[in-house]
């Protein structure tokens, strides 16, 4: 029997709408005031947090060891996945994997930005075996170093990339398969080091990795930023070694220049820059979150549709962990005669909400065209307000995957005991219920964070919209009520998930 | 192996023997169901069916159609090729149809091909790369002495 959690209560909703149609309102009616005064703090600066904060990026000895102990994670995963039980809620390599680390790692997001990368395991095993050096520059001539095509130089491979991933997640079952979590650890690890032994830099880091780039596009809203103190320090260097690198320290993986870095999204957080910089001018910095989403970032036209696939598949997500998706999909396959795996349902399914998704977004573009009485280039609108997505996302993703990680992981200490889940049975209905009882944290406090980041989320799209549409369009006020309208009907959304009763995992 | 579930109007609960058997082994598959409101036993016919698990496949075998044996319903098999299974019960029940599928796992899955598959393409991969970064240093100290040279 499968066991459902219960979705936030309709007062929760109540109050979250309520908040949403007085900003909205507050937003059309009041003239935009820019905020000129963007304020960042030097982490390096505060008194205990800024050593350690300086110790860990730059003695790579601190960084080699967080690296050592996710490789041997990543191993323990692999090696669980491969040999221990396939029970999934008895194996360490599905629970590791799905509940704790998918779950928590966009959750980690909001407070680190993409901290990930720079201890990501599958980077640090294809480094070790390409490069053949633990943290020290190495020889150019490990690689290939091949410049990527400039077909393939854009967000598009990546989103190609997650869309597969999601597809093997939701539609395969990986994420129910101890085997197949292996098997696609593997697979990370082989694309990572075929890419670093063929490709100049770090091309699968930038291009083709999609936890990577969700990583960096969610970053944009993360409150840390890797940035030159002092930007004169930066506008008159003539030697560049943030991007070219020192003679012990590497270049940066994904080609970004300090001294015009504007955006966390392909910021690895490897802290090359800082360690190579003869300044000593790069550090972390604490900003107001999302202020890049709405201030900094440029629009690209590939980024716009990765963030457009990044707010669809993680609806997408929701939808099949409401009760009455396994009805649906019976339904709708029942249409197309399709039986076993449903693999054909499950997969035009998932194309049907990429295409909504957009559809429903290029429909408010456009009525944005017509508002500004086409004074603007559809393009440039459509991917100038996609940036409004990405909070839309972000905080419904967070928001659904408090309930993987809090409601799901109560098992992680038998676990531990037992990682390969070795004589060990299913878990029988009273232990289903009582884990289910078990929640690392109460139910109100799960709501409140609930709502409170679905009008988080709200607020900073708002504030996309608003800042977005008053550089693009003089006198706007009104002109971007339809982008509002989107922004509201997507949260409406997100809510109606979250407010459905959602499975257990497993 | 023990695996609960719910369909319709009914609990299910389907055992396996043993939990994971091997090719040429015999094994036996009991289905016991029973309405969720009034908890009497299902009483007509079920009919077992398997097929491979493997994606897009829709070849389905019958195992067997088996009546309730002390409302149990029990269903052997013997499989000659390790593999997944997906193992399908149905039955109707006030005119509705129910199906039910179970994993069904023969022998035990390739626990270190896929690893050698993966050590081997990078190594392929890397020496291939070594080879070919030292044919160009070997062009490029050829082309670098003879331009050095008099003429």
């Amino acid at each position: 029997m499968t066991m459902t959690h219960p979705g936030l209560p309709p007062s929760w909703s109540l109050v979250v709408c309520l908040f949403m149609l007085v900003l909205s309102g507050h937003m059309l009616l009041t003239n935009y005031i820019p905020n000129r005064r963007s304020k960042s703090i030097n982490l390096a600066g505060i008194p205990v947090l800024g050593t350690f904060i300086r110790n860990l990026f730059e003695k790579p000895v601190i960084l080699l060891l967080l690296k050592i102990i996710m490789v041997c994670l990543f191993i323990l995963v692999i090696s669980a996945g491969l040999s221990g039980s396939q029970i999934p809620e008895r194996n360490i390599a599905t629970v590791l994997t799905w509940n704790i680390w998918w779950a928590g790692l966009i959750i980690s997001i909001f407070f680190l930005g993409s901290a990930w990368c720079a201890i990501c395991p599958w980077d640090a095993i294809s480094t070790w075996l390409v490069r053949r050096r633990l943290w020290r520059r190495a020889e150019p001539n490990n690689s290939l170093n091949l410049k990527v095509s400039r077909k393939l130089r854009s967000v598009w491979p990546a989103l190609i990339l997650f869309i597969a991933l999601t597809w093997l997640e939701l539609g395969v079952g990986v994420t129910s398969s101890p085997y197949m979590t292996a098997l696609l650890a593997l697979a990370m690890v082989l694309m990572a080091t075929v890419s670093l032994a063929i490709y100049e830099g770090k091309a699968f880091c930038r291009y083709f990795c999609p936890v990577g780039r969700t990583i960096g596009f969610y970053s944009q809203l993360a409150p840390v930023e890797l940035r030159p103190i002092n930007t004169d320090i930066c506008a008159n260097c003539k030697t560049l070694e943030c991007y070219y690198g020192s003679e012990t320290v590497e270049p940066c993986p994904t080609h970004l220049v300090m001294g015009r870095l504007k955006q966390n999204t392909y910021c690895t957080s490897c802290g090359n820059c800082s360690r190579s910089c003869p300044d000593n001018n790069v550090a972390w910095r604490l900003r107001a979150p999302s202020k890049e989403a709405i201030e900094d970032a440029r629009p690209h036209w590939d980024e716009a549709w990765f963030m457009l696939g990044l707010l669809a598949l993680t609806e997408f997500h929701g939808i099949t962990m409401i009760s009455f998706y396994e009805t649906w999909l019976l339904q709708f396959a029942s249409l197309l005669n399709d039986s076993g795996k449903l693999l054909w349902s499950f997969s035009i399914l998932l194309l049907l909400s990429l295409a909504v998704v957009v559809f429903i977004y290029t429909f408010f573009t456009w009525l944005t065209q017509i508002a500004c009485q086409k004074k603007q280039d559809f393009k440039k609108i459509f991917s100038g307000f996609v940036f409004a997505t990405l909070p839309l996302a972000f905080s419904y993703h967070i928001a659904h995957n408090l309930n993987h990680l809090f409601r799901e992981s109560s098992g992680i200490g038998t676990l531990l005991l037992n990682p390969l889940g070795l004589n060990t049975q299913p878990l029988s209905m009273m232990e289903k219920h009582s884990r289910h009882q078990e929640l690392l944290l109460s139910y109100d406090i799960l709501f409140s964070l609930q709502a409170g980041l679905i009008a988080f989320g709200f607020w900073i799209s708002l504030k996309v919209i608003q800042h977005r549409g008053n550089t693009m369009m003089a006198d706007a006020n009104w002109r971007l009520s339809p982008m509002v309208l989107f922004a509201i009907f997507i949260t409406a959304l997100h809510l109606w998930l979250l407010m459905q009763p959602m499975l257990m995992r497993f | 192996m023990q695996v609960e579930t719910q369909i319709g109007d009914y609990y299910i609960t389907y055992m396996v023997f043993p939990a994971f058997p091997d090719p040429n082994e015999p094994g036996r598959v009991n289905l016991y169901a029973s309405r969720i409101d009034n908890g009497k036993p299902f009483a007509g016919e079920v009919a077992f069916k398997v097929r491979n698990d493997s994606l897009f496949n829709e070849e389905e075998e019958l195992l067997g159609v088996q009546i309730p044996d002390d409302n149990v319903f029990r269903q052997g098999f013997e499989f000659r090729e390790s593999g997944d299974f997906i193992v399908r019960a149905e039955f109707e029940s006030d005119g509705e149809p129910y199906q039910v599928d179970f994993p069904l796992q023969i022998g035990e899955p390739a626990r270190w091909g896929p690893i050698g598959i993966t050590v081997a393409v990078i190594m392929f991969v890397l020496i291939a790369v070594n080879l070919i970064q030292r044919k160009r240093l070997t062009s490029d100290r050829i082309r670098s002495s003879h331009q050095s040279s008099p003429r």
